[in-house]
């Protein structure tokens, strides 16, 4: 948990708008789920950090909690900070806050696992997958360079089925067609991707009574829980510690699906 | 640096001692203790904590904040966990920090502003009170008070007969001439005045064609407006006696000084804290090779501006 200037390994590109970022990183130690906050230049635009999940540790050692030479990131170019990111080039040193988040709960050996993601989702889902090692992926690849990153998924020996809104690949509509299919009372379900998606995972393992667990995205601005921007209003029967709402960034990014009240994501 | 000689950073601002002019400002620097594993808190001139309430109080719905050129926008809602909580679980964790720690207040109405100052008046570690009465978020509150010369005037009365800390009023930069309201503050009592708390601003999503905050409009804080808040510093330097704490977009040493040439006894750094959270230490650093470099002190660089 701090703020350092860390080597820029390889910063390649995946197709034309998605990049690996490889950081060197030989400090802390990364849960499953951890993200860090990247501060593209030193500019005064963007001002703000940028928040990205783990995608790799390189040359990890450890089962639940990683360490190793470096980490890697994938990010989409969305706007001008990952525009500018994408311009870096080995060698170049970035500054970099984190760890930062709380990662996903370890599941019991006995409890099936089921991984959802939608999008850049897939990030810090395979992470956790390479550490745990068993479950299945149900992934909503919107373009040929997400399924590319389903690719390391495979070499993990996971089953992966895919879903497209255009029926390119795998099943022809929404990841969360494939979910109570997927799901029964004593599965464990691991969600990544926008909100939408989030929101009818949470409410079909609900209805199945599988447990579920989210990761969520919001907007960022201090990354460790004081600028109190990255709120999201949690569930009413669950307002832990009178909490009415949560933080993404230090009270997750992963939530139990029953706290988050998605009326209102 | 040695003991005999006087350290050259150090000012007394509204009767408070401060080891250097940097503090933290509220809102932007928790309960200070969140900051303990990113920098030396003992190096700072104070710390001002998140703007307190008689009540917690749970802030806006979200989204909350959003990214502006040179800044962001927020609309928080003045969330914080209550000035009792306040008491017992954040500020002992702060024992044994060797820094300044200002209690940021507000209410909505005249009597809670008297309640949470009396609850504050006898803690042990809280050097003075800063009152919001500037705070642009929240439809019942700070704006009332920060925009009527009267109304802010009948609380910083309040506050300052509950309590014998020294008060230091935050203003509100959205107001057509913030001399007047610095004067009335000062007429009142205040011991000092700080200044600038955001400008009300708004961002627009196209696509939706709605605002991106959820509560319409928030506050502008960061470098895009560090010119409107020295312009402000300068001008009601001009008009007032009383201590000035300026701030509004600070980044580096650089941007401080303005305030303080301009007529800023301390400053206050704030969005800053997000993009780095060891800025404020930097800034300490850098005044202090400036004051090195001109042969001089803090104290007599305040207000050191020339014009014409
Ligand atoms: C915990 C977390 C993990 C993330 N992990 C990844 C990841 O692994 N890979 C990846 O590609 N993206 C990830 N994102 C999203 C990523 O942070 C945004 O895409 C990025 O900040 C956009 O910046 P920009 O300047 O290019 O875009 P702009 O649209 O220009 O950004 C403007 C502002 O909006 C914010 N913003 C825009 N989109 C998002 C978003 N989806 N989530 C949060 N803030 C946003 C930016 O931070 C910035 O403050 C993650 C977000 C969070 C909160
Ligand atoms: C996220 C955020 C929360 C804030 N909360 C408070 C607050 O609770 N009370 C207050 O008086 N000012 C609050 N402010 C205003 C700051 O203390 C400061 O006056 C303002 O941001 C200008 O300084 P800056 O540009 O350095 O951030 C807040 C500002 C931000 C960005
Ligand atoms: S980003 Fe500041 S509290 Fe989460």
């Amino acid at each position: 948990m701090q703020e350092q200037r860390v080597e820029i390994l390889y910063n390649e590109p995946v197709s034309s708008r998605y990049f690996r970022l490889g950081l060197k990183w030989k400090t802390s130690v990364i849960v499953p789920g951890h993200f860090v906050m990247l501060r593209v230049s030193d500019g005064l635009d963007p001002l703000l950090r940028r928040p990205f999940g783990v995608y790799k540790v390189l040359n990890a050692k450890g089962r639940d909690k990683l360490k190793g030479d470096g980490i890697e990131l994938i990010y989409q170019v969305v706007g001008k900070g990952t525009g500018i990111l994408s311009g870096k080039t080995p060698g170049e040193v970035l500054s970099v806050l984190g760890p930062l988040g709380n990662g996903f709960p370890v599941p019991h050996p006995s409890q099936d696992i089921v991984m959802i993601a939608g999008g850049m989702g897939i990030v810090p889902l395979y992470l956790f997958a390479s550490t745990i090692k068993r479950g299945s992926l149900l992934f909503g690849a919107r373009g040929k360079a997400q399924t590319l990153v389903a690719k390391d998924f495979k070499a993990l020996g996971l089953k992966v089925r895919f879903a497209t809104e255009d029926g390119s690949l795998g099943h022809k509509g929404y990841v969360t067609d494939l979910l109570s299919g997927a799901i029964t009372p004593g599965t464990i379900v691991y969600a990544c991707g926008p909100a939408p998606m989030l929101k009818k995972a949470a409410e079909i393992c609900a209805k199945e009574g599988a447990q579920c667990y989210v990761s969520l995205e919001r907007a960022m601005a201090c990354g460790i829980g004081v600028c109190l921007g990255c709120a999201v209003k949690a569930s009413a029967h669950n307002e832990r510690e009178n909490k009415n709402y949560v933080m993404v960034c230090s009270d997750g990014p992963v939530f139990e699906s029953a706290l988050i009240d998605w009326d209102r994501i | 640096m040695k003991k005999t000689k006087e350290n050259p950073l150090a000012i007394v601002v509204a009767g408070i001692r401060l080891k250097n002019p940097v503090m933290t400002a509220s809102g932007t620097f928790g309960y200070g203790s969140e900051f303990m594993p990113y920098t030396d808190l003992s190096k700072l001139g104070g710390i001002v904590v998140k703007g307190l309430s008689l009540k917690p109080r749970q802030g806006n719905p979200s989204p909350r904040i959003v990214e502006t050129p040179c800044g962001m926008l927020n609309a928080i809602g003045l969330q914080n966990v209550g000035v009792e909580a306040f008491i017992t679980d954040k500020l002992p964790k702060l024992k044994g920090v060797d820094t300044a720690v200002v209690a940021n207040i507000f209410g909505e109405t005249v009597d809670e502003y008297i309640e949470v100052a009396k609850r504050l008046d006898d803690t042990e570690g809280v050097s003075a009170l800063e009152i919001n009465i500037s705070c642009p978020n929240v439809k019942k509150g700070g704006i009332v008070f920060g925009t009527d010369p009267f109304e802010a005037a009948r609380v910083v009365s309040a506050v300052k007969k509950a309590t014998r800390l020294p008060v230091i009023t935050k203003l509100s930069p959205n107001v057509t001439d913030i001399r007047v309201m610095a004067k009335a503050v000062e007429d009142a009592g205040t011991d000092a005045v700080s200044l600038i708390n955001t400008i009300t601003g708004m961002v627009i999503d196209i696509e939706k064609r709605r605002p991106v905050l959820a509560t319409s409009t928030g506050g502008l804080s960061g470098p895009a407006i560090r010119p409107i808040a020295v312009r402000m510093v300068w001008q009601v330097s001009q008009a007032v006696r009383v201590p000035i704490i300026g701030m509004g977009g600070i980044m580096s040493a650089k941007d401080a000084l303005e305030f303080i040439i301009a007529g800023a006894s301390a400053v206050q750094v704030g969005t800053a804290n997000f993009v780095d959270p060891d800025i404020s230490v930097k800034v300490v650093s850098g005044i202090a090779e400036y004051v090195e470099r001109h042969g001089t002190t803090v104290k007599d660089l305040v207000g050191s501006l020339t014009t014409g």
